[in-house]
């Protein structure tokens, strides 16, 4: 590994680790797609604030560049607000717009500096390298580093710090607000840690695949555990291993980082998403043909038992008649044979006393 | 009108063994109702009992674990047309860029069938049930400028377009207001009196038995059904919402004898 | 500007790009309408960003730039990330929100990984693939304007056919489907027309704003009208108008992507209409103003009339603080009592003192229909 590698790995880690902590708030939120619109919409700041400034890596443009992602959260919020327009049709005319006017501004006036439409797209997470930062003629490493690392160090005291209000107005609004909580601060705090996040991130892997750090190592954890703190953590690790193998993975085929770790991300949620131990979809499948089973199973027993006590004689006189297909019927008759729970004897069915247990103790379960 | 599918002698509705579940959630168990042609039936049970779910299942508008669903003694995918749908009221959304009398309308696409356009006697038809809801003012307003009793009636009139036999209803009464409720009513004994069998979810207690002659007591199985006057009493209703009530049908009677 | 605009359209060149962004812009203004009726404007923003890897792909397999299999490989891709969110949706506990951005990202993303590869091979012929990214309608030939046309025909050919259906699919859904007509196959056909739209923009506008082209149309439209005909037609006029006038602009102005050219017209359109269309937001603020107003100004003529009662005398004069004093704070009734004072409701005594007039005291009672039984 060359000291350039080392430098963009570190770069990668540092950027996926802080996207993946307001991540697990977003998910939770229902507003992953909200960072589509603030990681958009942050172009917009960035490009008019570096027009004010001429300095790339300006705080001040930092911080215009993360004002323009809370002004774009307030706009949509407006728009929904008057009741016009709809809740995601908002999002979809509020972003494209800035987003748009930022791609005019870019090609027609700033074809000359360090961005273009590009790099907007792409992400330049391969140039962090270059640009280093000089202490009193020491070189302490990428300078990108220090200011995504910063971005880290906002993010970790924002969750620590209101960790219990976050949860608390993430799973119930109006109760937090009840108990003095102020949501709708604490929402527009978040909006504006995503943002600042986001600009950070930009540099890396510009304004599209933003949302893949964001949004799909929480998805991840989310599928794992039911505990958030857990979550966030998982989030990160999440995060961090997709970041260096998306990287290992564009090294090798020598293609754009930013996309190969948005793409190396999708493989680790389909992972995840089939083999997850309980939430996975296989286990779920599992999980529904036994309970199909059970229900199947227990009706029969039940219904032979209500005949047998003479009670509540059914419709159809042949019990098998309650299920949609033949097969399927004969299916649960075979299971519940082998579990001694019934016996066939001359085309009828009939009860053991195991079966009769299984039934009575149905009845009074529910 | 009547008659297109009907057996003399099957009920208008027949569940047999409906049972109903979402993921690992048993919704309904082994529900057998039969609801006689002709009788308007209130449907009642605490929140979560699986009254909507019951509705929609007889539709085959979820899929079901088990059970057996008939329409006039035929599968109900037989007899789709026999039967009229009026939906919660939430179920839609009133933004929604169209006119009240094209709302209405919606209910003769069935008949129309597949890309067949609507015409001048699907608009008639569609004013003579608005009129009958007395709605035939508000033909030309935009649905968003609807109140809740109006939206109602428009879901109502929209149903008699289908001129069905068996009307299912999803909590009519749900947010309308006295008037409204009233006129709805008197709709459906109207229908009711004419051979067609209503069944509504129904919330207040108070008025079932003003408006109902047969009840369903639902709460995930069937605590009972039958006549109102036979079933509809302290005991049924505590099995189906525990101490969750403090409605006594017996003690309301007789209040009224006195 | 203006001899820029009759160049233009006396360009024979020009005319074709000036048809094919019309012709886009009418299908995505119809179709669009349907995307935001449903619910679903940022399911059309996954599907056009997903449709950059099949473009790709279908040019890797292909080896040219033909039109024709990279209209068919971004419809399979867009479909397939539709396909995605429905399944990690209906089979786990990730919400839909969340799925969108997951289907999204890792489409794109491996977009932008085909994309970097495939330019990298010694191969004159990709040059033009990146325009896909934010379009360009210069690049418009006559035969894809052709493949627009027909492309576009048989989409509003099914809008047409499904008008009723589609109608109930979006307004009803589950009534549509208790009258036999099979919802989920209406869905499908809704989507693939959708994604017929946005494929056919994707040359034009680009997969990173064509969803915008299919939701701004139609939220405009949506302001000015109440019936879905009407709003359908609104749209594909303001779609048209807004894709000939971004491409005059991006062609008139150098270094002027098409795509956002194009999305900044039908936004400022969409914008326009929220803010000052008749139920606009400035009406609604005017119409609430006025209410407020209204209120405010019988309560004043309240409060005067039951402070006046109080002394036996309709006619009793009250300090405008006094009238004040009974209601929040900050509640100024200055305005209210000019406004009265106006309409010959009440009159001022001596400094800052008020009382109903006659013609005020009958408007008391006009007010109050509950105190006139009594």
């Amino acid at each position: 590994m060359s000291p350039h590698q080392f430098d963009i790995q570190l770069v990668a880690i540092i950027v996926a680790a802080s996207c993946s902590i307001p991540g697990a708030f977003l998910v939770l939120r229902r507003m992953s797609m909200m960072t589509d619109a603030i990681s958009h919409s942050i172009l917009l700041g960035i490009i008019l604030a570096f027009f004010l400034v001429k300095d790339l890596s300006s705080p001040i443009l930092i911080i215009g560049a993360a004002a323009s992602g809370v002004l774009a959260i307030s706009l949509i919020e407006a728009v929904n607000r008057s009741r016009l327009v709809k809740k995601d049709a908002s999002i979809g005319i509020v972003f494209p717009f800035l987003f748009s006017v930022a791609v005019i501004l870019l090609s027609k006036y700033a074809r000359n500096v360090h961005i273009d439409t590009h790099s907007v797209l792409l992400g330049e997470i391969a140039f962090a390298p270059f640009d280093r930062f000089i202490l009193s003629g020491m070189d302490m490493g990428p300078k990108s580093a220090y200011v995504m690392g910063s971005i880290l160090l906002l993010n970790l005291f924002f969750i620590s710090f209101f960790y219990k209000e976050l949860k608390v107005s993430t799973f119930d609004e109006s109760f937090a607000s009840s108990i003095g909580f102020r949501p709708r601060l604490i929402h527009y705090l978040l909006m504006a840690v995503v943002s600042f996040t986001c600009v950070g991130a930009f540099d890396a892997v510009g304004s599209i695949l933003v949302i893949a750090l964001i949004v799909i190592p929480p998805c991840c954890a989310y599928l794992l555990t039911d505990s958030l703190s857990r979550m966030i953590f998982l989030s990160v690790v999440f995060g961090i291993s997709a970041a260096i193998s998306g990287f290992w993975v564009a090294n090798w085929l020598d293609v754009n980082i930013a996309g190969s770790m948005a793409f190396v991300c999708g493989v680790f949620f389909l992972v995840v998403f089939l083999l997850a131990p309980e939430r996975g979809l296989f286990g779920i499948m599992r999980e529904k043909r036994r309970q199909r089973m059970d229900f199947a199973e227990a009706s029969l027993l039940v219904s032979l038992y209500n005949q047998e006590k003479g009670e509540a004689v059914k419709n159809h006189p042949d019990s098998r008649g309650m299920f949609q297909s033949t097969d399927f019927a004969s299916k649960v008759v075979g299971f519940l044979k082998g579990k001694g729970e019934i016996a066939v004897t001359g085309g009828g069915l009939f009860l053991t006393e195991k079966g009769r247990e299984r039934a009575r103790m149905t009845l009074e379960g529910r | 009108m009547s008659g297109r599918g009907e057996n003399p002698v099957a009920p208008a509705i027949r569940v047999t063994d409906l049972t109903v579940a979402y993921g690992d959630k048993t919704v309904l168990w082994d529900i057998d109702l039969e609801i006689p042609k002709g009788s308007m039936v209130a449907v009642v049970g605490p929140n979560g009992a699986g009254k909507t779910t019951l509705i929609k299942s007889i539709q085959g508008l979820l899929p079901r674990v088990a059970g057996v669903i008939s329409i006039h003694g035929k599968s109900y995918e037989k007899q789709r047309k026999e039967v009229s749908y009026v939906p919660q009221r939430g179920s839609v959304d009133w933004d929604f860029p169209t006119s009240v009398v094209d709302t209405v309308k919606m209910g003769s696409y069935g008949d129309l069938g597949w890309i067949r356009r609507p015409g001048r006697k699907e608009h008639e038809k569609a004013l003579g049930a608005l009129e009958k809801v007395d709605m035939l003012e508000f033909a030309q307003r935009q649905i968003s400028q609807l109140s809740g009793g109006q939206q109602q009636r428009v879901f109502l009139a929209r149903a008699l377009v289908q001129s069905a036999s068996v009307y299912l209803l999803d909590e009519p009464f749900q947010g309308v207001d006295a008037t409204t409720e009233k006129a709805i009513v008197t709709i459906l004994k109207e229908l009711v009196g004419g051979g067609k069998t209503v069944l509504a979810v129904h919330h207040d207690l108070n008025t079932v038995s003003e408006y109902y002659e047969r009840i369903a007591i639902l709460n995930v199985g069937l605590v009972a059904s039958g006549r109102v006057e036979d079933v509809f009493n302290s005991e049924n209703l505590m099995k189906a919402y525990g101490g969750k009530t403090s409605f006594f049908p017996e003690r309301k009677a007789a209040k009224r004898a006195v | 500007m203006l001899e820029f605009a009759v160049e233009l359209f006396s360009d024979y060149t020009a005319r074709t790009i000036l048809l094919g962004a019309a012709s886009l812009g009418v299908v995505s203004g119809v179709v669009g309408s349907y995307a935001v009726l449903r619910k679903q404007s940022l399911v059309g923003d996954v599907m056009s960003h997903a449709a950059l890897p099949g473009i790709v792909l279908a040019f890797m397999i292909v080896g040219v730039k033909e039109q024709l299999p990279i209209f068919i490989g971004a419809a399979l891709s867009a479909v397939l990330a539709v396909f995605v969110i429905n399944l990690v949706t209906r089979n786990s506990r990730v919400k839909t929100d969340s799925a969108m951005g997951i289907a999204l990202s890792v489409f794109f993303g491996l977009g932008l990984v085909l994309l970097t590869y495939v330019q990298r091979m010694p191969d004159a012929n990709q040059a033009g693939l990146d325009k896909f990214l934010f379009g360009q309608a210069e690049a418009l030939v006559e035969k894809d304007v052709l493949i627009i046309g027909l492309t576009g025909f048989f989409a509003l050919l099914v809008v047409g056919l499904f008008w009723k259906e589609f109608k109930l699919l979006c307004f009803d859904p589950d009534f549509g489907g208790t009258m036999g007509f099979s919802m989920k196959s209406l869905d499908i056909l809704v989507t693939a027309v959708i994604v017929s739209a946005i494929v056919i923009g994707l040359q034009t506008v680009g997969v990173v704003l064509m969803s915008s082209m299919l939701i701004a149309p139609a939220v405009a439209a949506r302001q000015w009208t109440g019936t879905m005909g009407s709003m359908v037609i609104l749209a594909a006029i303001i779609a048209a108008v807004s894709g000939v006038t971004g491409v005059a602009l991006s062609a008139g102005f150098e270094n002027v992507p098409t795509g956002p050219a194009v999305i900044v017209c039908v936004s400022v359109i969409a914008f326009f209409s929220v803010l000052f269309s008749p139920n606009g937001f400035f009406t609604l603020k005017l119409k609430d103003a006025r209410s407020r107003r209204e209120i405010k100004k019988d309560y004043v003529l309240k409060a005067l009339h039951d402070l006046a009662l109080e002394h036996d005398d309709p006619g009793y004069a009250h300090s405008e603080r006094l009238l004040a004093l009974g209601s929040e704070k900050g509640f100024s009734v200055k305005k209210s009592l000019w406004a009265l004072r106006t309409a010959g409701y009440v009159e001022s005594v001596g400094e800052d003192n008020w009382r109903l007039t006659q013609s005020g005291i009958r408007e008391v009672k006009k007010l109050s229909p509950l105190e006139k039984d009594l």
